[in-house]
């Protein structure tokens, strides 16, 4: 330091003080004391340090004791401020002041007592300029655009007259208010508009480590921070030490919305802009708030708009190294549901357990789902068990109760890769009752029992697929569905397919419970590539033909009517009127149908084989006394017309048309 | 058979060979890639709901301000 | 063996390689309803996403899917459903090429569809439109 009472020098190279340090200072006057300018290579003040400081003083007068600086303009690097700065010092008392007047009625007096208090008042400072008097500071691109101003005070106090050990070299008081904030980065995924912030800060400085608490409270406005939304109302309490670069925050509290706690530790680097270490405890958050703004934007965005949620989560975060290192989050009494595109869809819930995961190791989740609903299935309560290692997820044995039966799934093993979840297990679904399953599906009630088995569940990006076989034993024979695919599960296009076979199905049973007349007999059924969306068939290729064997075949005249009623105008029985009015029922020797759906149009032929010359098609063949035959003329039958006529057929709402 | 020339015979196993390879190289198909271009234009042509197919869209399209965009849409 | 034979032989077995690689420059189905529920979704969702492809705010990137390249332009509220909107987009884009290359027959085509995909979308985006090109951002 070459500077001393008394004395003046024009160049400095070190000046240190508690609260700042400057490296190469140099004033010079030129013509005289006609005009000043003041050099200073870097300027270090708390963190922040500016390098190539330049105030130029259009008027100035160098003496001793006093010197003035009048409409002063300052430069730091190669931007200019768009400020005018007076300046007055006396030497001798160690007395300053500084008015700057900025463009508008932005203006900031700072005035420094002779025992070294500094007080300074700043008032409607544009945000864009603090920025840059700030960019060292704070975190945030050059690219960034900041709005708004700011009011407030700054006081920085010098140790009284007692001087021990324990006492501060200077205190710092910054409080004021931010009106009209606005930030926004240059792609507009971090934005802030209309922001109203109260900020106070209080630190002390002992032995180049400063030490103190502050509060940040926002008032108004709103933020977008990709890929959140958030809106003002949230609160900040910090309370930590500062030393060199290193920011540590011994306590952090966030008063947020849908959240009872929120406590943060953490240890930052200032200069590399990096969470060195940290800890995030959530208390009691509210999922019906915070699933919608934290979860679903994040987990989610596709669904965002379907996702619901309900309950509360509380949760723990790490970060150790700059790595997130361990997660804990406990549900309780939490539910999910994700309605499909035409109702029903997947819902889970209250959902209460402990999820953990850690980077390093692996851990053990356990919870309990107290039920569920699947489209129009109620599943029972159950409990999912998982080891989760980094990207995998590894679920226990678990029984999922469904109806009197269950679905077990068994060492389904998951792992998450970089277009979506890959995974395989097995299945089984222990036997559930038809009766229960057809009430709760809304059909007409069933006998019989479902069950199946899936050896090979796998799960890929888009696909489930499930190699096995799903069997229904069902009126007296069986109903076999395997290459079971559930495609697309949670997209607007999710569809089911799969190849049916059905053996042996008692037409007596399947007619009565459809109240469709009385066949009797049996019939088989191959229904291949099968596809459902929505639960609508939307493709298939099906056959329907009766068994081998010798059993009694008969067709009531109801029966007859509506198969010729399904068939339009196009069907008809070969019988004259006045003769199928006298008899209750007809002798056939075989039925058979085929079916091949594409693009809504059902492309009908009969029994396979039996052409005519009229280009009918038999779909009844008559057999013993008195014999009729049941022929389809119309090839080309509009799929959903036919299922609006097998509906009203169903409900006896239909006017048979016999030609 | 016992009349053919062990040369004809060689010739003709030599055909056999090749056949077969190429009926291997056959059953690989490759992606087809005019047929895909195809089929992307055609579902474009329906998403973004251009007409006739070609690039100039229609009028309606060429200013989306006009069209009824919910509150989901949003102006610059 | 003369030469002539062998080339004869050659000719017959390209002759025999040619209708399977013909064969395959069929057209591709994409009538399944699968495919045509993604269509209509993708259709609708488009009369949100045309003013934001005209504003620069959403842009055509060049693996076949759309991304959220400008927001500044979006009122900030919106500025979520914009970006849900994008992530949904994706969802049925990538389920539109997965089911292309599932519904003949071969799935592990996705990646070629996706690649054709985004090279016809950006070719045939309107000017003024933002695409991806080797990685920037350019208007066309």
């Amino acid at each position: 330091m070459t500077i001393g009472a008394g004395r003046l020098a024009l160049a400095v190279s070190r000046v240190d003080h508690p609260a700042f340090a400057i490296r190469d200072l140099s004033l010079h006057a030129a013509g005289g004391a006609a005009s000043l300018t003041l050099e200073i290579a870097q300027l270090r003040i708390g963190a922040s340090e500016f390098r190539r400081l330049t105030l130029r003083c259009a008027q100035g007068e160098l003496g001793y004791p006093f010197i003035s600086c009048r409409g002063g303009r300052l430069r730091i690097g190669s931007e200019d401020l768009p400020w005018r700065i007076d300046v007055d010092l006396d030497l001798e008392t160690g007395k300053a002041s500084a008015i700057a007047r900025g463009e508008g009625a932005a203006r900031a007096d700072f005035h420094a007592d002779a025992n070294g208090r500094l007080h300074g008042r700043i008032a409607r400072l544009p945000l864009a300029d603090a920025a840059v008097l700030l960019q060292p500071l704070v975190a945030a691109p050059a690219a960034w655009k900041a709005g708004g101003v700011v009011d407030g005070e700054i006081e920085w106090l010098t140790p009284g007259a007692v001087k021990d050990a324990a006492a501060p070299d200077g205190r710092l008081i910054v409080h004021g208010t931010i009106d009209g904030g606005s930030f926004g980065s240059a792609d507009g995924l971090h934005a802030g508009e209309k922001l109203g912030v109260d900020f106070r800060f209080d630190a002390s400085r002992q032995r180049g480590r400063w030490r103190g608490a502050g509060s940040i409270d926002w008032r108004s406005g709103a933020a977008y921070w990709h890929p959140f939304f958030l809106e003002a109302g949230a609160r900040l309490d910090v309370a930590g030490t500062m030393q060199g670069d290193r920011l540590e925050l011994q306590r952090a509290s966030l008063r947020l919305e849908g959240v009872d706690a929120l406590a943060a530790t953490a240890v930052i680097d200032l200069r590399r802009r990096h969470l060195v270490n940290g800890a995030l405890t959530v208390s009691r958050a509210d999922l019906a708030i915070v699933g919608p703004r934290w979860i679903a934007p994040l987990v989610a965005p596709q669904a965002a708009e379907r996702l619901r949620f309900a309950g509360h989560v509380s949760a723990g975060v790490h970060v150790r190294d700059g790595v997130l290192d361990e997660v804990d989050a406990a549900f309780d009494q939490a539910g999910f549901s994700l309605p499909g595109a035409a109702g029903g869809g997947l819902a889970l819930g209250p959902v209460s357990g402990h999820v953990p995961w850690r980077a390093k190791a692996g851990s053990r989740a356990e919870v309990s789902v107290a039920g569920g609903r699947w489209e129009r299935l109620t599943l029972g309560p159950f409990s999912l068990a998982a080891e989760l290692q980094g990207d995998r997820l590894a679920f226990a044995r678990s029984s999922i109760p469904l109806l009197d039966g269950a679905v077990v799934l068994d060492g389904l093993a998951m792992q998450r890769g970089t277009d979506g979840w890959r995974g395989s297990g097995q299945v089984v679904v222990e036997p559930v009752s038809m009766r229960l399953l057809t009430e709760a599906l809304g059909l007409p009630s069933m006998g019989g029992v479902l069950a199946a088995s899936i050896p090979a569940l796998k799960l890929h990006p888009g696909e489930i697929a499930l190699e096995g076989a799903l069997l229904v034993s069902v009126f007296d024979g069986y109903v076999q569905a395997t290459g079971l695919r559930v495609r697309e599960p949670f997209g607007v296009a999710s569809h089911l397919s799969a190849d049916i076979e059905a053996r042996h199905i008692d037409l007596a049973q399947l007619t009565d419970t459809f109240r469709f007349g009385s066949i009797t007999g049996f019939v088989d059924a191959d229904v291949r590539g099968l596809e459902l969306m929505h639960w609508r068939p939307v493709r298939f290729d099906a056959r329907i033909a009766s068994s081998a064997g010798s059993y009694p075949r008969r067709i009531s005249q109801r029966a007859v009517q509506n198969i010729s009623a399904l068939g339009g105008a196009g069907a008809s029985a070969a019988i004259q009127r006045g003769v199928i009015g006298l008899f209750d029922t007809f002798g056939y020797s075989e039925l058979g149908f085929h079916c091949v759906l594409r693009a809504d149009v059902c492309l009908a032929d009969g029994i396979a084989g039996a052409r005519r010359a009229d280009d009918g098609f038999v779909i009844v063949r008559g057999g013993g006394v008195p014999a009729l035959d049941v022929i389809g003329y119309n090839r080309r039958i509009d799929w959903n017309e036919l299922i609006e006529r097998l509906q009203r057929v169903i409900s006896g709402k239909v006017a048979p048309e016999l030609r | 058979m016992s009349y053919m020339k062990p040369r004809r015979l060689s010739r003709l196993a030599g055909v056999v060979v090749l056949l077969l390879l190429a009926g291997c190289v056959t059953i690989n198909i490759y992606f087809p890639a005019a047929a895909a271009e195809k089929a992307a234009d055609k579902i474009i042509d329906e998403v973004w709901q251009l007409q006739d197919g070609r690039r100039t869209p229609r009028p309606s399209e060429a200013q989306p301000a006009g069209q009824g965009s919910n509150a989901e849409g949003a102006k610059p | 063996m003369s030469v002539r034979v062998w080339i004869g032989i050659l000719w017959l077995a390209f002759a025999g390689l040619l209708p399977g690689a013909a064969g395959a420059q069929g057209n591709l189905d994409i009538d399944t309803p699968a495919i045509a529920a993604l269509r209509t979704s993708m259709q609708q969702r488009h009369l949100q996403l045309a003013p934001l492809y005209a504003s620069g705010a959403v842009g055509l990137a060049g693996d076949g899917t759309v991304a959220l390249r400008d927001a500044s332009g979006v009122p900030l509220a919106q500025r979520g459903q914009v970006s849900n909107l994008v992530a949904a987009e994706n969802a049925d884009r990538a389920a539109l090429y997965r089911e292309i290359a599932r519904a003949n027959g071969h799935p592990e085509w996705e990646a070629d569809v996706r690649r054709t995909f985004a090279q016809r979308w950006i070719e045939r985006a309107q000017a003024g439109w933002w695409v991806q090109a080797g990685g920037n951002w350019v208007r066309k």
